[in-house]
């Protein structure tokens, strides 16, 4: 339907952003999940996805971070995401997301939080 | 048919009978041009007519071939020497020459000549039509004009002999004859139809063209020789006959004659035209058979062996590639007279491969001599392969599959079986098309039957009804996008007083959800009678639910206890869209906090869910709503929101449940442009009256 893309892109300290942009659906997922899953295979576990450009994101989209995150998890990695618009937020904040992710305003906070747990 | 057929021999045989008696009575009388004689000549004219139509009857009852034409000429003309021989060995007089008429000596001579020209007559008529048949085969544009010109310059020439004496020519005559024969040699180049002969055929032809050839000039010699007396005889039967039979018989010759040569010349060449032919028609055989085989295994197999049989190949095997989206994922191959290893052994050299360089060329790469070529004489040795041909399957300009035939010997292959083989992967390709259409079009079908069960099971799964109370006035919709949702409401009786009612959204769409609607559907009838606290009750659901379902799916649940005597309503939420609450001066969505079930286990779930009283008092109203309300987009893509949802509420929350889930349907339908929801939509309405 809409576009949706991802892209790639790493930081220092071994940290890999994947930058969302579009509307994250039923029919764009596979997008997301073949990029977590080169993440993966390439062991890059400290990720952080990067909402900015996310305009909307549906139940399916939700269902993907919730497929990688114990893989990542188990690696000593995690997802981190950031940048989310308040309509965006909202839709993770519905579902209790903050709860079970870290949620930060801006991709350098993120970027900190795994400096710290370095 | 019978009928006229009998009228016309009986005609003929009368019309004969009186010339007979005429020419009897006027034994040596001259008639000149007396009235009797224009009697005798139109009885004569008439007894032609009459066995002219009498033969064209016969002729198209028993259709014959064209070769078959030749051996029936062949065999007229034997009847008419025959005829001959007999009737020179018997003692006649003949005929007296006076004045240019002929006077007969005896009667017998009156007879016999009667008999020889009639039986020249019919001679020359089955003759020109079985001739007829040839020159017009394959005909083109002047066809049909060059033979009827030849025709009429004929029977002209032989009707201008009416008006001499028997023995006279006349200018008119000798005009036409030239005219006549101009045309004979015009025509006897038509000779179409040799070519298209098969072999066997072509050899009959040689033969009845040349038995022909000889009994034309036989005949031609006979009636033109002037010591026998059968051109005589013909002469006073009637000269117009006379004429027509000679000209005929110089055709006849000449065509023949021309024939028997021209025969001669394509016998060589027979053996690659008959080649030809049945390739030909193989290949449209094939073509038919192939398209009527729709399962691609089958498909491949029938090709296969098809392949074989046109190339005359050692071996031969297909290569189906699949294409996306197709159901077969992996190629489907089908071999003859070769095995696995053997394939493998000529596949072999990876992006060099002979596979790989037909997949990029898209043509079709023969090898003469695999030994030798650059190509392929890095392969292990092979004994059973000498020649390799490979033709790829193009359909949209893609290669959907490949052909492959070998032979034993070294240059096994030529230009023809390139081509050969050429058409016939066109028509494997558009059959492998076909096949694969079908294929589509029954999944497809096969899809929209199981939609249609799901969403059958996904209706029966939300009540039919919801209950009445004095206090409570409950009201709820559900209009699923697809054919199958996600959306899910339900209420339970927990006992006389308390009804639970719940709302939620299951992730994804289709048969899945409505498999995981059904066990929501069952863990909710289940644990809300026992767990009576709605926070309780989340708990548990999500403790059944988290580890039986798909890591990325979830559900999304918002669930209420209603006291119908008291008013307490006691909500929970796990994941959901907030409830709307309209009474006791306030408006606002209940927004607790609470992970969507099945996302997490144990004690985050527990400690995230939460519970929250609310006593509801006359006039309150509390809407219960999935996603597909709020997010409902409007054409500029602006989403309907919460705030549209409280307002919408609020200016109705004086009416009834049903008319403010009217109100709440209609108003997003209208934001929406009544495109259609753009997701699952539910509604439920709960008002204390």
């Amino acid at each position: 339907m809409s576009d949706f893309k991802v892209t790639i892109r790493s930081r220092d300290n071994n940290i890999h952003v994947l930058e969302l942009k579009g509307y994250l659906d039923a029919h764009t997922t596979p997008a997301l999940e073949d990029s977590f899953q080169k993440m993966l295979n390439e062991k890059k576990y400290r990720l952080i996805v990067n909402c900015k450009e996310l305009s909307y994101i549906s139940s399916a989209g939700l269902g993907v971070f919730m497929a990688f995150i114990e893989d990542v998890r188990a690696n000593d990695g995690d997802i981190k995401m950031s940048d989310m618009s308040p309509k965006v937020f909202n839709i993770f904040d519905l579902l209790g997301f903050p709860m079970l992710y870290d949620i930060v305003p801006a991709e350098e906070e993120a970027a900190k939080k795994f400096d710290m747990t370095k | 048919m019978r009928l006229k057929k009998i009228l016309l021999l009986f005609g003929a045989i009368i019309l004969s009978v009186v010339v007979f008696i005429v020419n009897a009575a006027t034994k040596n009388v001259d008639l000149a041009a007396t009235m009797l004689q224009y009697v005798r000549t139109t009885c004569i004219l008439l007894t032609f007519a009459a066995i002219y139509f009498y033969i064209q009857i016969v002729k198209r009852e028993k259709q014959r071939g064209i070769v078959q034409g030749i051996g029936s000429v062949a065999i007229f003309a034997g009847i008419f020497l025959g005829t001959y021989l007999i009737i020179s060995f018997l003692p006649l007089k003949g005929f007296e020459t006076r004045d240019l008429t002929l006077y007969p000596r005896d009667y017998q001579t009156i007879f016999f000549s009667s008999i020889i020209s009639i039986v020249s007559g019919i001679f020359a008529i089955v003759s020109l039509l079985f001739i007829k048949d040839l020159i017009l085969y394959k005909r083109k544009k002047n066809t049909l004009r060059n033979f009827l010109i030849l025709i009429g310059s004929i029977v002209i020439t032989s009707l201008s002999e009416l008006i001499d004496k028997p023995l006279e020519d006349s200018a008119v005559s000798v005009i036409f004859l030239v005219i006549a024969i101009l045309m004979i040699i015009v025509n006897s180049f038509r000779l179409a139809w040799i070519a298209y002969l098969p072999r066997k055929e072509k050899v009959y032809s040689l033969l009845y063209s040349l038995l022909s050839f000889f009994g034309f000039l036989i005949i031609l010699v006979i009636i033109s020789s002037e010591a026998g007396w059968t051109e005589k005889g013909i002469h006073y039967y009637s000269s117009a006959l006379f004429t027509f039979v000679r000209i005929t018989s110089i055709f006849g010759t000449v065509y023949f004659g021309m024939s028997f040569v021209s025969t001669l010349f394509h016998l060589p060449t027979a053996e690659a035209f008959d080649r030809k032919q049945t390739e030909i028609s193989s290949l449209h055989n094939l073509g038919r058979l192939i398209n009527q085989v729709f399962d691609l295994k089958d498909l491949a197999e029938t090709a296969t062996k098809m392949a074989a049989e046109v190339v005359q190949a050692t071996s031969v095997w297909l290569e189906i590639i699949p294409t996306e989206g197709s159901f077969h994922k992996s190629g489907l191959m089908s071999q003859r007279n070769i095995d696995d290893q053997e394939i493998e052994a000529i596949l072999s050299g990876g992006e060099k491969s002979v596979r790989s360089v037909v997949c990029q060329t898209k043509k079709v790469l023969m090898i003469d001599d695999i030994s030798t070529d650059a190509m392929t004489k890095h392969l292990p040795k092979m004994k059973k392969t000498g020649s390799l041909l490979i033709v790829p399957l193009l359909s949209h300009e893609q290669v959907i599959g490949i052909v492959y035939a070998t032979k034993e010997i070294n240059f096994g292959f030529d230009k023809d079986d390139v081509d050969i083989l050429a058409g016939f992967a066109d028509q494997v390709a558009i059959a492998i098309e076909n096949a694969r259409l079908i294929e589509r079009s029954f999944e497809k079908e096969r899809l929209q039957r199981e939609l249609m069960l799901a969403q059958e099971m996904q209706q029966r799964l939300l009540p039919q009804h919801l209950p009445v109370f004095a206090t409570v006035d409950m009201k709820a919709v559900s209009s699923p996008a697809l054919e199958v949702g996600g959306d899910y409401y339900d209420y339970v009786m927990i006992d006389e007083e308390l009804v639970g009612i719940v709302i939620g959204d299951v992730s994804g769409k289709g048969v899945g959800a409505a498999f995981y609607m059904a066990e929501v559907k069952g863990i909710f009838q289940s644990l809300a009678r026992i767990y009576r606290s709605p926070r309780d009750f989340m708990i548990k659901a999500n403790g059944a639910l988290v580890s039986s379902i798909d890591k990325r799916s979830f559900i999304s649940l918002i669930y209420a206890t209603i006291n119908v005597k008291t008013g307490e309503l006691i909500v929970s939420r796990a994941g959901h869209c907030p409830m709307l609450y309209i009474g006791g001066g306030k408006k606002e969505y209940v927004k607790q906090v609470g992970i969507g079930l099945g996302i997490t286990s144990g004690k985050i779930f527990d400690e995230s869910v939460e519970e929250q009283k609310i006593m509801m008092k006359s006039g309150d109203v509390c809407v219960f709503y999935t996603d597909g309300v709020t997010e409902s987009r409007a054409s500029n893509g602006d989403e309907f929101g919460y705030d549209r949802l409280l307002e919408v509420v609020d200016a109705h929350k004086h009416l009834g449940a049903e008319e403010i889930k009217e109100a709440i349907i209609q108003t997003v339908w209208n934001y929406t442009d009544a495109k259609g929801y753009h997701d699952d939509l539910t509604v439920f309405v709960v008002k204390w009256t």
